[in-house]
């Protein structure tokens, strides 16, 4: 049961990280940069100042001239899943190592 | 949207070539198909590079290559995130599906079905949903290529798609899995090539600094194109349950795809089936990465300079570019690329469609007809259907990327759920999965039907409750967001309403996993089923939260 248990501690571990670096983590950093650091933009904000007040791309939140949160969609969703495939991989190498053993 | 208006004379040569490489290389491969395992799964031989090569291809359709540029232009920041979810997709196929699948020794995802839950109905309502999926998927491929000949020669998209058709269904038909593969590495790298360096050449055209490498070369433009367009970079401009239903849609999807799957029955072990995906995503991240460059290239280009395309030509958007700002040898290439982008995905799906007819449904209704004649069988079917498509074909959707991205919505529902739980829960049975498989097919289905087919509003379809919560840019892809956990939560309930499944087909579970004894207590807990159901209701109520925050 130990092996069992390590195969779904990790695989739970890197398919939760997969998820919210693939899918979700640019609107997280948006929506607590938002929340924590700027005014959470009302409804009528949004309708009034279409246009203009959306600009997330702040200069001290920039890396590479890009938004900091489009950087880390464009990066984690190709590099960051990259590395997490490969240290899954790695595991699950050893692990059928094992069962062969 | 006019043509070229002249005969592309470089681009026409290049792609030729392509061609003929292509049908050459199925020629080639043919001395190695001598039994239907060779046929179908190239003889469960393929290693890693080669398997994540080919894999780079079938993922890289001509939909990533003009598809994605298009709906950059329409839905900006939504669709570049949409893209990101499936890159990260491929990592999700290989934890949760793709060495398991290989270890069940099966030859197709409906053969995996049908065999991990014992159950002939669910085989065949899965070759069902299997053909719904490949055929939309097919749809989008091949307007892509009738797109490239329109372009490239002024004649009607029509003969782009019955010729492109007919090149692949000959190359599908002679090579078998073989040529399939072999094509796939070869198309993979003229793809590298000739997405690259012309989308390098346009960036320098508009003034990039960093535009030797595309992915991250135009980061010294974003202030102008947040001048020009103020929400590119804005995520919220939908419901949170967009990245969600994207999410679920993409990470699903995949799984539920059989072309995608099928590739790993084709590698030598489950290992090979591992490294085969980082190597293909590591390859697809670099791809689409640079796409993102040409969708941005694109919308600062009409935005800075003024100039006016119709939407309808969105699709065109890349050899407009590279046409403009980098000249005919360039565009040569990209055109060249884009062809051999449509073939090898054309291929993938054929060859799926074809083993699923022959394998999984004249296999089971006659038994008794031998390898042999099975394999003979395979040959004409796949012509026949390869015919077939193109004819299906000529009535394709107007933004190829839509056709597919509901491929990936049904496909989620109604295969994806099934496989994902027959690997991870012992306890899923065949009416579990039955009740779950046709409900998120039919929901998703009806999506399409009237969303799509009929051109009805989403708010407006007949769907109740929800319907009205389908609003917003993409507001269609909220359907996934239901399709999925409807599905999980069917999958789940039924099956614990219902006596569970018999030893053997549990202790198929332990194999998939590698284990050489069984153990009743592995992959039989309540905290995953639990779990899935919780999360499910959660998305379809947060669906119907934040009405009045986003724009409708």
């Amino acid at each position: 049961m130990k092996d069992y248990k390590l195969e779904v501690r990790v695989t739970l571990i890197c398919f939760i990280i997969v998820a919210v670096i693939g899918g979700f983590f640019s609107s997280f950093i948006v929506i607590l940069n938002e929340r924590f650091f700027d005014k959470v933009p009302t409804p009528e904000a949004l309708i009034q100042y279409y246009g203009e007040s959306m600009f997330v791309a702040k200069e001290h939140l920039a890396v590479l001239g890009f938004p900091l949160h489009y950087f880390l969609l464009i990066m984690f969703s190709w590099i960051g899943v990259t590395i997490i495939g490969a240290i899954w991989c790695l595991v699950m190498d050893r692990l059928e190592e094992r069962q062969r053993a | 949207m006019e043509p070229r208006g002249e005969l592309f004379v470089l681009g026409l040569v290049l792609s030729i070539i392509v061609l003929v490489i292509s049908v050459l290389i199925s020629v080639w491969a043919r001395r190695f198909t001598r039994n239907l395992g060779d046929y179908y799964v190239a003889g469960r031989s393929i290693g890693a590079v080669n398997n994540g090569l080919a894999m780079v291809s079938l993922a890289l359709s001509l939909t990533t290559f003009i598809g994605l540029t298009a709906l950059i232009i329409k839905g900006v920041y939504i669709a570049i995130s949409l893209y990101a979810a499936f890159t990260a997709s491929f990592i999700g196929l290989m934890i949760l599906a793709a060495p398991y699948l290989r270890r069940h020794k099966s030859f197709t995802t409906m053969a995996f079905i049908a065999e991990r839950f014992g159950s002939k109905t669910l085989r065949y309502i899965s070759v069902v949903v299997m053909m719904i999926v490949s055929v939309l998927y097919l749809a989008g491929n091949l307007k892509g290529i009738g797109i490239v000949f329109y372009f490239l020669l002024g004649v009607p998209e029509i003969v782009g798609i019955v010729v492109g058709g007919l090149v692949v269904t000959l190359y599908v038909t002679l090579g078998g899995m073989y040529g399939v593969t072999y094509n796939q590495t070869f198309q993979t790298i003229v793809l590298l090539f000739c997405l690259m360096f012309p989308v390098a050449v346009v960036l320098r055209a508009l003034g990039a600094a960093g535009w030797f490498f595309p992915p991250l070369g135009y980061g010294d433009l974003v202030p102008l194109i947040n001048q020009a367009v103020p929400h590119y970079f804005w995520p919220m401009l939908v419901h949170p349950v967009v990245y969600i239903s994207v999410f679920l849609g993409t990470f699903f999807g995949i799984i539920g795809l059989p072309h995608f799957v099928m590739r790993y029955f084709t590698v030598r072990d489950a290992k090979e089936a591992r490294w085969s995906t980082v190597l293909c995503v590591f390859l697809v991240g670099l791809v689409n990465t640079t796409v993102y460059a040409t969708g941005f290239a694109a919308v600062y280009y009409m935005r800075t300079q003024g100039v006016q395309i119709p939407e309808a030509a969105y699709d065109y958007m890349v050899f407009i570019l590279v046409d403009a700002l980098a000249g005919q040898g360039w565009l040569a290439l990209a055109v060249a690329g884009s062809v051999a982008a449509g073939l090898s995905t054309v291929a993938g799906l054929l060859m799926i469609m074809g083993a699923g007819l022959i394998h999984d449904l004249y296999g089971q209704i006659k038994p008794d007809v031998d390898d042999e004649k099975k394999l003979k069988l395979s040959y004409a079917a796949m012509f026949i259907i390869g015919i077939l498509v193109i004819f299906f074909s000529l009535n394709p959707p107007e933004f190829i990327l839509i056709a597919i991205m509901w491929a990936f919505g049904i496909a989620a529902a109604g295969l994806g759920v099934p496989i994902v739980l027959g690997i991870w829960w012992k306890r899923t049975n065949k009416y579990g999965v039955g009740a779950g498989m046709v409900v998120g097919t039919l929901i998703g289905l009806f999506g399409w039907f009237t969303i799509d087919f009929l051109g009805m509003n989403p708010v407006d379809i007949p769907l109740p409750f929800f319907a009205k919560y389908l609003y917003g840019p993409l507001g269609f892809i909220k359907i996934t967001g239901l399709a999925v956990p409807i599905s999980f939560i069917l999958t789940i309930v039924v099956s614990w309403l219902t006596p569970p499944p018999g030893e053997e087909l549990q202790r198929q579970v332990d194999e998939m996993h590698g284990w050489n004894d069984v153990d009743p207590r592995r992959y039989n807990g309540k905290g995953l089923p639990i779990t899935i159901i919780v999360l499910s209701v959660f998305v379809m109520w947060f669906m119907t939260t934040l009405y009045d925050t986003f724009p409708k």
